[in-house]
């Protein structure tokens, strides 16, 4: 059987973990193709319709990170995201959306390596999980 | 300790009473006017109209029913139009308890104040469906019905051939305004002889003693808190298999679709919810207007897209708005033309939010909604534990 | 109109090319909608590369471009200009970056080149929604505020003044020179502190572009970087300024005494009272709770004494208005009050001083005229320095108030020097922290005096003698963490070396000017390493120990920081507006004000009359925390409004057809007729 191939999207705020993101490309860490991201200024920026809407338009998973507690570009736009993710779970896992689906972690801008790894583990996790239900649904 | 009073019924007619009584409010000065509902028929309107009205006017206050088992909308919304910005004399309003707590929702996000509104709820013992209503009164005098309402209710019997009590009341489990001013006890009451008023705030016991009404009988006040437990704990238990039921029917979101098949993205129960408080919705903005290729090029992705579209996105979104504000009081179902159980979906998930963030919709002024404050240490499970 | 869309997808020398098949890639780009051409070369950033953009939006009329190459941390400036050089406004561009993301971490070409047509894709799809934004210029007001004047603000107000602007220095007490001007040598060079701070303060008060406030508070601040506006409040000094010449004869008359609070509570002063002859200003105030007068009772005997008039009554409280571009804050720090700490028997035992108090002491002006002397006036034979008073203790201050060892070596030659050589002298310390430059040799210099060093943190000071040496003394009880034994110590006097603390009002007056506290209390710093001067709030710097626990030279050098911060301000006099801020719409704004208290910047006001929220654009800096949170999309960040992102996101989830043919490495023409294949998702 063909391996499934997911599609994850990633929210990453500018400052932390895009440019984790650079180095991590600058070391030239291998990372798995399938996660895609969006850059935004911070996680404090990321509106639960993203999510929404990425889950909806097919993705299997999201994934959405940025500084660590404390480091925050902006002060405290990751607490604000930590609040709404942590409602995003409560409310799509009661709708059997695995918990594993929507991921929020702090990469700081120095950790290269720890993108990179958050990816791979990410899509491995999805991997097991298989294709998410969005991908095959015709109600949006 | 609140102070419980007793207030007189004569001709065993309580909502009599409750007229005589908002009607002090307005001669003794204690209000500029009450919200309150009121048969519309003797206005000319059909049997079974049943609509909040401000009265200014002691001697108008004759058709107001606030006990008619009549919901056709969560007043919360009237009442945060009325204090909102510069307000002139107080108003009392005569809300269900569940109005009350979305009110409390709307105070909280800067949609109204409490400051010069005195809250007046009461034992609910809930209401039927807009459909229903009309049923249920058939062509009795709006006073018959509502007394015959609570006599029925008061044994548990509400159902009747052609009107069945709303789920949303069924399953409400806070059937007491705890968070008004004053509440009306109807609960094990003999409601032919009295009613029972507990003032919950200290402006609720200022006006008490400004009526000076007589002590109650602490056996009264007593067999009230027991009929109120007992009714809780039906409701608990019908809402538990409700929510058990719910949760079946909605497991999976492939489900989920299934369950909101029928909704026509009128957003009738987006206009209907008391706590949805925007001014236009953001699915009606131009972030929503999509160019005819785009819906082709989701429709290719699978093969077929239904239309309407966003309809799922919708009601995720809406859950992720107000779900951590919903008080239950089913108006999104009442107001749904196409039957889509909304509010057994949201007090489900909103059971599990608000649950998740230690809160509880309406419970106190105080609590801030959980998605305008935020802390430093917490949740550290969202993020596996790594902050 | 339709969009008309250039893409340029780079090769980046090899970098990218051959592992992405950028023209495979741009030839897909121009299968999409609204683009008009699509090209890949070598290198888009060099000047061939830029200037194809350019000619390209000349000459087919683009009016979208997106670049597909390098991060656009790296480039996206580079393109934005060259897009501009073209007539094109910047933001109607898109940068998506398909080598650190892409040809660098996936070995595979298929499913590099595969994942690089799907963020074009998304940047095509984005562009699409891009608006003209234009950054905006505010003029700076030349003049800065300090707030505060003890050595901090003083070196702050001297450095900025001395540059031709004007400095607006306000001082909440009646005398400028903070903590410093209480103190009598200043550790480790111990010179006196009169001598290296009187010249200081009286500059401040002869130089003509320092306007000194003393008595005053700042009430309220509002506006933005460049155009604060400050509102001081005046407290009435019941002294008229311009009348009093400093002669001092009321303060010898006034019959009313009070604990002095300069003096730590070792002296009393009067009612009408200053800090010291020395003083700057050197004119007394009435303290308004203890004068009989201000209190209705019958008195007014320095306005029967002074000579020249001064004493006035009638003084009001006054409000001034401030226009200012910048602020510096340089409130400075509190002490610990050490009562709650009982086993030490401060205000139990009256020979258990605070390190301030043991500083006036010192003081040749103090209550003992700078004679080391117990309360009954004889000389100690021995004292006791305990370090680390609420200080790296989890209980109290985590954190290290970095200056109290050197004090404490500073008393310990004291001692030595003034009381004599036998005096003995006792340490308990938890570890020497002799950073600074001369510190440790001042150390290695008190060492050799004779005094005793003793690990470990004392449990207890107690008067309870066990044997006849111990008797009439106070006896610290501790162990001795090297010997790992438990001593008592009987001394006569005991001094407690208590923790710099945050002012106790630092939350009203963060509020005021909108900045935050950090974790230990003292103000937020823009960035514990980069940014340790200013704030997240621009045109607002900090100076000195208000932003934690600092000796004197480094308070001076991060105060010369915040005036050289301020200064860069002033006389550029004009900030560039980032226009990539928020914005809420008035129409559909509900005015529930959720934004406002997540704006970490204050940056969002409440407008009462329209009932609606309203960005300051120049406070915000597009952080999103207010359109992340608004439910009805009111609020929007420009440049990442909901339509921009949600076009994104379909580009990225849309199902892309992908070439199955490894392209040839080095031919960067178009592979022409490669056999195609839908994606994995797109056939699920
Ligand atoms: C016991 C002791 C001994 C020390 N000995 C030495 C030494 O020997 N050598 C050395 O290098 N360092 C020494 N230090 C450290 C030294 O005191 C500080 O480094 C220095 O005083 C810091 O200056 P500052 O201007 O930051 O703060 P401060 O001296 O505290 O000055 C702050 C000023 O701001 C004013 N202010 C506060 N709030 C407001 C407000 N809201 N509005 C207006 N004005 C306000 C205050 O009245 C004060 O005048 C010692 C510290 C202590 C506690
Ligand atoms: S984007 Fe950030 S800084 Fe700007 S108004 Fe919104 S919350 Fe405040
Ligand atoms: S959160 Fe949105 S609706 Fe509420 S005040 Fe702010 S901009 Fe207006
Ligand atoms: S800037 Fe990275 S999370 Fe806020």
């Amino acid at each position: 059987m063909e391996r499934f191939e997911p599609t994850i999207v990633a929210f990453v705020c500018n400052w932390c973990t895009y440019t984790a993101a650079d180095l991590a490309g600058t070391a030239r860490m291998i990372q798995s193709p399938n996660v895609r991201l969006v850059r935004m200024m911070c996680t404090g920026m990321v509106d639960p319709k993203y999510v929404l809407k990425a889950l909806l338009g097919g993705a299997d998973a999201v994934l959405i990170s940025g500084c660590h507690p404390g480091d925050c570009h902006y002060i405290n736009g990751n607490y604000k995201a930590r609040r709404r993710v942590k409602l995003l779970k409560e409310i799509l896992t009661g709708f059997g959306v695995d918990e594993r689906r929507v991921k929020l972690t702090w990469v700081g801008a120095s950790e290269g390596n720890e993108f990179a790894e958050t990816v791979n583990e990410l899509v491995e996790d999805i991997r097991e999980l298989g294709p998410g239900e969005t991908s095959r649904m015709m109600v949006i | 300790m609140a102070t419980t009073v007793s207030l007189e019924v004569r001709d065993a007619n309580p909502t009599k009473a409750l007229r005589e009584f908002l009607a002090r409010l307005l001669t003794e000065g204690l209000a500029g006017g009450v919200l309150a509902g009121k048969h519309l028929s003797a206005n000319g309107g059909p049997q079974g109209a049943v609509m909040p009205t401000l009265v200014t006017d002691p001697a108008l206050l004759e058709t107001t029913d606030p006990l008619a088992p009549s919901f056709p909308l969560n007043a919360a919304r009237l009442v945060s139009r009325l204090t909102r910005g510069e307000g002139e004399g107080s108003l009392a309003a005569v809300l269900r308890p569940c109005e009350v707590r979305a009110f409390t929702e709307l105070v909280k996000l800067n949609q109204g104040a409490m400051d010069n509104v005195i809250l007046i709820g009461f034992d609910c013992y809930g209401a039927y469906p807009n459909a229903d209503y009309p049923r249920f009164i058939a062509s009795r005098a709006p006073d018959e019905a509502t007394l015959a309402f609570l006599a029925a209710a008061s044994k548990g019997l509400t159902d009747g051939e052609g009107y069945t009590l709303a789920r949303a009341c069924k399953a409400c489990e806070h059937p007491a305004a705890g968070g008004a001013d004053l509440n009306i006890g109807l609960f094990g009451v003999d409601t032919g002889q009295r009613l029972l008023i507990t003032a919950n705030t200290p402006r609720g016991e200022g006006l008490l003693n400004r009526l000076a009404l007589s002590d109650t009988d602490p056996a009264h006040a007593q067999a009230r808190e027991s009929a109120l437990e007992e009714l809780i704990a039906a409701r608990s238990e019908y809402r538990d298999t409700m929510f058990a039921e719910t949760a079946t029917a909605t497991e999976s979101l492939g489900k989920l679709g299934a369950y909101l098949s029928n909704c026509i993205s009128c957003y009738n129960c987006r206009a209907a919810c008391p706590v949805c408080y925007c001014k236009e919705c953001v699915f009606l903005t131009d972030v929503f207007d999509h160019k005819p290729w785009q819906y082709m090029g989701w429709a290719r992705k699978n093969g077929q897209l239904r239309m309407p579209t966003d309809t799922l996105f919708f009601h995720l979104t809406r859950l992720s708005h107000m779900s951590l504000s919903c008080v239950g009081c089913g108006q999104c179902s009442n107001a749904c033309p196409n039957g889509v159980p909304v509010m057994e979906l949201f007090r489900l998930v909103g059971d599990r939010t608000q649950r998740a963030f230690g809160y509880e919709a309406g419970r106190n002024a105080e609590e801030a909604p959980p998605l305008t404050v935020f802390r430093e240490k917490e949740f550290a499970e969202v993020t596996g534990g790594t902050d | 109109m339709a969009n008309r869309i250039g893409v340029y997808v780079c090769h980046c020398g090899s970098n990218i090319y051959p592992r992405v098949d950028s023209p495979k890639v741009a030839e897909f780009a121009q299968r999409l909608r609204g683009v008009v051409v699509g090209r890949d070369y070598k290198f888009m950033c060099s000047d061939p590369g830029q200037d194809m953009i350019i000619n390209d939006i000349r000459q087919l009329g683009l009016n979208r471009v997106v670049v597909a190459s390098c991060s656009p941390r790296l480039h996206e400036k580079t393109f934005q200009n060259a897009v501009l050089r073209a007539g094109l406004n910047p933001f109607l561009f898109q940068m998506t970056c398909i080598r650190e993301h892409c040809s660098w971490v996936h070995p595979d070409p298929v499913e590099a080149t595969a994942k690089a047509m799907r963020l074009v894709a998304a940047a095509v799809d984005r562009v699409n929604w891009h608006e003209e934004l234009y950054s905006r210029e505010e003029n700076v007001h030349p003049d800065v505020l300090v707030v505060g004047a003890g050595i901090a603000g003083i070196q702050a107000a001297l450095d900025i003044s001395r540059s031709g602007h004007r400095v607006h220095l306000v001082e909440r007490s009646p005398s400028i020179g903070g903590h410093m001007a209480q103190f009598d040598k200043t550790f480790p060079t111990l010179d006196c502190a009169a001598c290296i701070s009187t010249p200081k303060m009286v500059a401040v008060s002869q130089e003509p572009n320092i306007n000194l406030m003393t008595w005053a508070e700042v009430k309220e601040v509002s506006g933005f970087v460049g155009n604060y506006k400050a509102t001081v409040r005046l407290k009435p000094r019941y002294v008229d300024m311009d009348k009093c010449t400093g002669c001092g004869l009321c303060l010898e008359k006034c019959p009313t005494k009070v604990d002095s609070e300069f003096e730590e509570g070792l002296a009393q002063r009067r009612a009408i009272h200053r800090n010291s002859p020395q003083a700057v200003p050197n004119k007394p105030v009435i303290d308004a709770s203890a004068c009989r007068v201000l209190n209705g009772k019958k008195c007014g005997v320095c306005a029967k004494f002074c000579p020249s008039g001064a004493i006035d009554f009638e003084q009001r409280e006054r409000e001034v208005e401030l226009d200012i571009g910048t602020i510096v804050l340089a409130t400075g720090f509190d002490t610990l009050d050490p009562t709650p700490l009982g086993q030490y028997g401060f205000g139990r035992f009256p020979e258990v001083y605070t390190g301030l108090q043991f500083e006036r002491l010192n003081n040749a002006v103090g209550p003992t005229g700078g004679k080391i002397v117990m309360k009954n006036g004889q000389k100690p034979e021995s004292v006791a320095i305990i370090h680390c008073v609420g200080s790296r203790d989890v209980n109290h201050h985590e954190y290290c108030s970095r200056v109290c060892c050197m004090y404490a070596l500073k008393y310990d030659h004291l001692i030595k020097d003034k009381v004599g050589h036998a005096t003995r002298v006792y340490n308990f310390y938890i570890d020497l922290r002799c950073f600074g430059k001369g510190y440790e040799e001042f150390l290695r210099r008190v060492q050799e005096e004779g005094v005793t060093f003793i690990r470990g943190r004392p449990a207890e000071v107690t008067d309870q003698a066990l044997t006849p040496e111990e008797e009439g003394k106070l006896i610290v009880i501790g162990e001795d963490t090297l010997l790992a034994r438990t001593i008592r110590v009987p001394v006569d006097m005991v001094v407690l070396c208590t923790a710099m603390e945050p002012r106790a009002d630092v939350a009203e007056v963060a509020r005021v000017f909108g900045i935050s506290q950090g974790l230990d209390g003292f103000f937020l710093e823009e960035h514990p390493k980069l940014g340790p001067v200013s704030t997240a709030t621009d045109g607002i710097f900090l100076a000195g120990t208000c932003q934690g626990p600092k000796d004197i030279p480094d308070a001076v050098a991060h105060a010369a920081g915040a005036a050289a911060q301020a200064l860069a301000l002033a006389a550029r006099g004009k900030v560039t507006i980032s226009p990539t801020v928020s914005h809420i719409d008035p129409d559909v704004c509900i005015g529930c004000k959720t934004c406002i208290g997540l704006c970490a910047y204050s940056a969002i006001e409440f407008d009462a009359r329209r009932g609606v929220s309203v960005v300051n654009e120049a406070m915000c800096k597009g952080c999103g925390s207010c359109a992340g949170a608004c439910p009805s999309g009111a609020a929007q960040i420009r440049h990442f409004t909901e339509k921009e992102i949600f076009a994104e996101l379909d580009g990225l989830l849309a199902p892309v057809r992908i070439p199955v043919t490894e392209p040839e490495p080095g031919t960067a023409g178009a592979a022409n007729g490669a056999e195609e294949t839908e994606t994995a998702e797109a056939q699920a």
